[in-house]
């Protein structure tokens, strides 16, 4: 009984917390954006926590220099499962401007499971309000099956043929037995 | 038999009414209306109502980090102390002429448990080690301290204007108080104990640590000081709390001096007190939470002191001589 109100709970109330993982402030201005009366994510139950214990979904933005890239992955570290993260702006998917530069090591995901790329520079507040709603689907899976890299069927897929559908059949039975 | 067929009674009232469920259904409900009129006070649209259920339930399914260098005792204990000691207050609070354990000096019992649960919160967060609960938890004791002289002054300016009435000095048992009112009609029509209850009012924010008096949580600068380090199923029951805290004193509002309202049937008198529960909560704590900023703790302490303790010096001696 009380499982399934959890799962759903977890869905209806992520927690932000916000990383700057040497952003040029483009992004956490549009963060903060979204929180304002206009947009207001705590509508559906977005608040920004201020400690990385609290939260459930991880908000970065900015390239990842070297600096603040040991800082960036122990904060990520102190959230506890089940946790999303979410990279806002296309630095810490590519680099974005900063790309190739000899202080930056992006992109996040080349050292941990980025559940949600929010692309742009700087993306919209409605594209970050899109992606945030998806991170905390993401959530309430990952409440659900306890596995840390649950994702959401892709609803833009191109329809898999027979042949490439069978092995995805396959694991899920393994998983059952298991 | 009747023994046991009372500690069954006892029991109940512990558990469901006006102790535990009680508590958690009311207190997450008060919590949902504040934080949906703030919001509406910002022209927003705000959470649902029953917005602090599911962050309950969310925090009930995260995984709890214990520091290393935590005391796992104090940590994991400090929360469940604090709520028990809110769910104990909630049943000395007369609801009309019911209440669950009444007692001569009830007010007392009243006063310390408050003090309680800002206790518990100050020895868990010093057991994380964490700097930022330290910061946290030296500026909880200066709001202890601050909002204590003013919940005092009032306490005994209830005490002595019902004493008088009745003749005999100073009364500190709430049932008495609700008795009063029931036949004189509510203390809050009383021109000398209207600055007493302003004082009253004015504290709930600081003793829930809402703005503007809530320097000891705050998020921006101290990442939300004596929580910083809890998760999971601690930090639930800490927000538990804390809406409990405003069902406590918006409730001990409503005793103190707006008592005498009441049919006699227990249902419909519980109703009737958590109806002005919510008017409270919305008249004053939604409203001074939305239009305020932060104080400085120096700002706080300097505020409580003066002006809160000041208003409820008035009604103290009005009442004295009294009026
Ligand atoms: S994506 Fe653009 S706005 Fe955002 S941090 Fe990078 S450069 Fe700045």
């Amino acid at each position: 009984m009380f499982k399934k109100t959890i799962i759903e709970s977890t869905g209806k109330s992520p927690w932000l917390f916000h990383i700057n993982a040497g952003s040029c402030n483009g992004c956490d201005i549009e963060i903060v954006s979204v929180l304002t009366p206009r947009y207001d994510a705590e509508r559906v139950g977005f608040k920004l926590v201020g400690s990385p214990r609290h939260a459930d979904i991880a908000v970065v933005s900015g390239p990842v220099t070297k600096q603040s890239l040991p800082r960036v992955l122990r904060t990520l570290e102190q959230i506890p499962e089940p946790r999303c993260i979410v990279t806002c702006g296309s630095c810490p998917q590519s680099g974005n401007v900063f790309r190739d530069s000899y202080s930056v090591c992006g992109p996040l995901s080349k050292y941990v499971h980025v559940d949600v790329d929010i692309a742009g520079c700087t993306p919209k507040p409605e594209a970050i309000m899109d992606g945030l709603l998806l991170a905390a689907q993401i959530l309430a899976e990952k409440k659900k099956t306890g596995n840390q890299e649950a994702t959401l069927p892709n609803p833009y897929a191109p329809e898999k043929t027979a042949e490439e559908a069978k092995p995805a059949e396959e694991k899920t039975e393994e998983k059952g037995e298991a | 038999m009747s023994v046991i067929l009372n500690a069954l009674v006892d029991l109940g009232y512990i558990l469901i009414f006006p102790g535990f469920l009680f508590c958690f259904l009311c207190g997450m409900l008060l919590c949902g209306i504040e934080r949906k009129i703030v919001a509406r006070m910002q022209k927003r649209v705000g959470p649902p109502i029953l917005q602090p259920l599911y962050d309950f339930f969310k925090l009930c399914g995260k995984e709890t980090i214990v520091p290393t260098v935590a005391n796992k005792t104090v940590y994991l204990a400090a929360p469940i102390v604090g709520l028990a000691a809110l769910v104990v207050i909630q049943l000395f609070i007369p609801v009309f002429n019911f209440t669950a354990f009444a007692g001569n000096a009830d007010i007392i019992v009243v006063l310390y448990l408050l003090l309680i649960p800002a206790l518990a919160e100050i020895f868990g967060a010093a057991a994380t080690g964490s700097p930022f609960a330290g910061v946290g938890l030296s500026r909880e004791m200066v709001t202890i301290i601050s909002c204590e002289l003013p919940l005092v002054l009032v306490f005994l300016a209830v005490g002595k204007a019902v004493g008088n009435a009745i003749g005999s000095g100073v009364v500190f048992s709430l049932q008495t108080i609700a008795a009063y009112q029931a036949e004189n009609g509510c203390l809050l029509f009383k021109a000398s104990m209207i600055p007493a209850a302003i004082a009253f009012l004015l504290t709930i924010p600081g003793e829930t640590g809402m703005h503007p008096f809530d320097a000891a949580e705050a998020e921006t600068e101290i990442c939300e000081g004596m929580l910083a380090e809890y998760s999971g199923k601690p930090l639930a029951v800490y927000k538990l709390s804390h809406a409990v805290k405003l069902l406590t004193l918006t409730s001990l509002f409503v005793a103190l001096f707006l008592g005498g309202l009441g049919t006699g049937i227990l249902l419909v008198d519980g109703l009737i007190t958590f109806f002005f529960c919510v008017v409270v909560i919305i008249c004053v704590v939604a409203l001074i939470d939305a239009s305020t900023a932060r104080l400085k703790i120096e700002q706080l302490f300097k505020y409580y002191w003066t002006v809160v303790s000041g208003l409820a010096a008035i009604s103290l001696i009005l009442a004295w001589f009294g009026l």
